[in-house]
């Protein structure tokens, strides 16, 4: 018989770090990296993983963190945008979104960064068309875009030159 | 905040089934059923995390016969060589679901038993006339996707039911194509059409403008008549349109995938 809990220990990785804490199944991961781990990085605004702004990777993999519960992450590898950078220098994904004015409010921001750090991940050569389409399910009430996947091209093509990034 | 739950961790499809009850209901991406509760539609009072039963996962193919687990999701669907090879429309539909997150996250089995009636993915296994494989305490049922989406939200599945894996016949020597209309994260209208020419069969099947999909049978392609299918369907008047204009956008993307068929085919 398999046995019903209502509290639970979970181990995992975030942003390297290992943490381990005990927790109720409905524990949100968004609320988890906020409230529990102080990591505000992530933002929340639309919890129906429409909007993306949540986004965070699970063993490199981009999920909804308004709408995962933190359980599903014990034992795995999961980033926020505070993990992006190496803690001196920004990740070029950053880097790109500065010069080519990719922000406005930047309220977006982790989310898309989080979401093209999965691109970049998986599709390393994704070219413009394949980069909007990745992009489809974040959304930014300021830039009108452009800017966003003028930075994304631009890194993946920089990091394409230095691939150790 | 999600309202309180117990959570169940099952590894086996036995336990997982042992686990099932009213209030105790699968659990596997949690996509629609984690909104659904957040927004106070749904109180089940323990989750069966199935996404730990190895039984559940990966796809195969056997005797002709591509089978898919339930909690694979439709990343991976996407990705897989077999379905690619065998059934590229089958791996252009999951490319197309939602977005990189639900797709991740989301699972072909969830898809099936929410029956939200937007899904591009049951529109597509009717035009292939998929089964699903149903697990219970008391044995095994295969079901046509076609029966199993009776209506809106309504799968003909038992609380105590688990869709274990997804069943589609390959077809002989055959075209297929899908076509959807989208203005927001899912369909206006999807169109599977599936010609198999070795059975002279040809299937137009037309998702998302109704609560369930509709299906138009005939023997090739040159049969179908557009405006006769946007008559076939019928039409939920939701933001995504009225009746009317569901009916245009069906005739129009009717249209367009039997044209796009011709284009897959060379001779
Ligand atoms: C923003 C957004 C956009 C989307 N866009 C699209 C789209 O364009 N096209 C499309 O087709 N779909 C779309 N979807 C739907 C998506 O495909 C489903 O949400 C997803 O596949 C559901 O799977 P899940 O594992 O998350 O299910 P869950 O949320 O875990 O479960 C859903 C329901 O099914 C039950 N269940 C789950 N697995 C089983 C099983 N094996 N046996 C029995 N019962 C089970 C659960 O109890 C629950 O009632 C979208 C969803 C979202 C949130
Ligand atoms: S807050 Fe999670 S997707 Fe919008
Ligand atoms: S920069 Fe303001 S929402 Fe994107």
């Amino acid at each position: 018989m398999i046995e019903a809990v209502s509290f639970l220990p979970i181990t995992l990785t975030v942003n390297g770090v290992e943490v381990t804490r005990v927790v109720e199944p409905r524990t949100l991961l968004a609320d988890f990296v906020r409230d529990d781990l102080g990591l505000t990085g992530t933002k929340v605004s639309c919890r129906l993983q429409v909007c993306g702004a949540c986004t965070v990777l699970v063993d490199d993999l981009p999920v909804s963190a308004c709408t995962y519960l933190a359980v599903d992450a014990d034992g795995a590898d999961v980033r926020t945008v505070e993990g992006l950078s190496d803690g001196e220098n920004l990740h070029p994904l950053q880097e790109a979104f500065v010069e080519k004015f990719a922000l406005q409010c930047g309220f977006c921001t982790p989310g898309f960064l989080m979401m093209s750090k999965a691109l970049a991940t998986e599709n390393p050569t994704a070219d413009r068309a394949e980069i909007i389409e990745h992009l489809e399910g974040n959304i930014c009430r300021c830039t009108g875009y452009r800017p966003i996947v003028e930075a994304v091209e631009c890194a993946l093509a920089r990091m394409r030159k230095v691939p150790s990034e | 905040m999600l309202p309180r739950f117990d959570l169940l961790r099952p590894t086996t499809v036995a336990e997982a089934v042992g686990c099932l009850s009213e209030e105790s209901v699968p659990y596997c991406g949690g996509t629609e059923l984690l909104l659904a509760m957040r927004a106070g539609l749904y109180r089940p009072s323990a989750l069966v995390d199935i996404k730990r039963v190895p039984e559940l996962r990966g796809i195969r193919l056997r005797d002709g016969v591509l089978s898919i687990g339930a909690a694979t999701s439709h990343r991976v669907v996407a990705l897989d060589a077999l379905v690619r090879g065998q059934l590229p429309m089958l791996a252009t539909v999951e490319q197309g679901v939602g977005n990189a997150r639900v797709r991740a996250q989301g699972s072909v089995g969830g898809n099936l038993c929410f029956a939200e009636p937007k899904s591009d993915l049951a529109t597509a296994l009717v035009a292939y006339e998929a089964s699903v494989s149903l697990t219970s305490a008391g044995g095994t049922r295969e079901v046509l996707v076609s029966e199993l989406i009776q209506g809106a939200y309504f799968a003909d599945k038992e609380p105590d039911e688990l869709l274990v894996s997804i069943e589609i016949p390959l077809p002989g020597d055959h075209d297929a194509v899908y076509l959807k209309y989208q203005t927001m994260e899912r369909p206006t209208v999807g169109v599977a059409v599936m010609n198999d020419r070795s059975g002279r069969r040809c299937r137009v099947v037309v998702g998302a403008v109704g609560e369930v999909p509709v299906v138009w049978e005939g023997t090739d392609p040159s049969e179908v008549v557009p405006d006769e299918i946007a008559e076939l369907v019928d039409p939920v008047v939701d933001l995504t349109g009225s009746a009317r204009y569901k009916r245009h956008v069906t005739a129009v993307y009717v249209r367009r995938a039997l044209r796009a068929l011709e284009g897959s085919h060379p001779s």
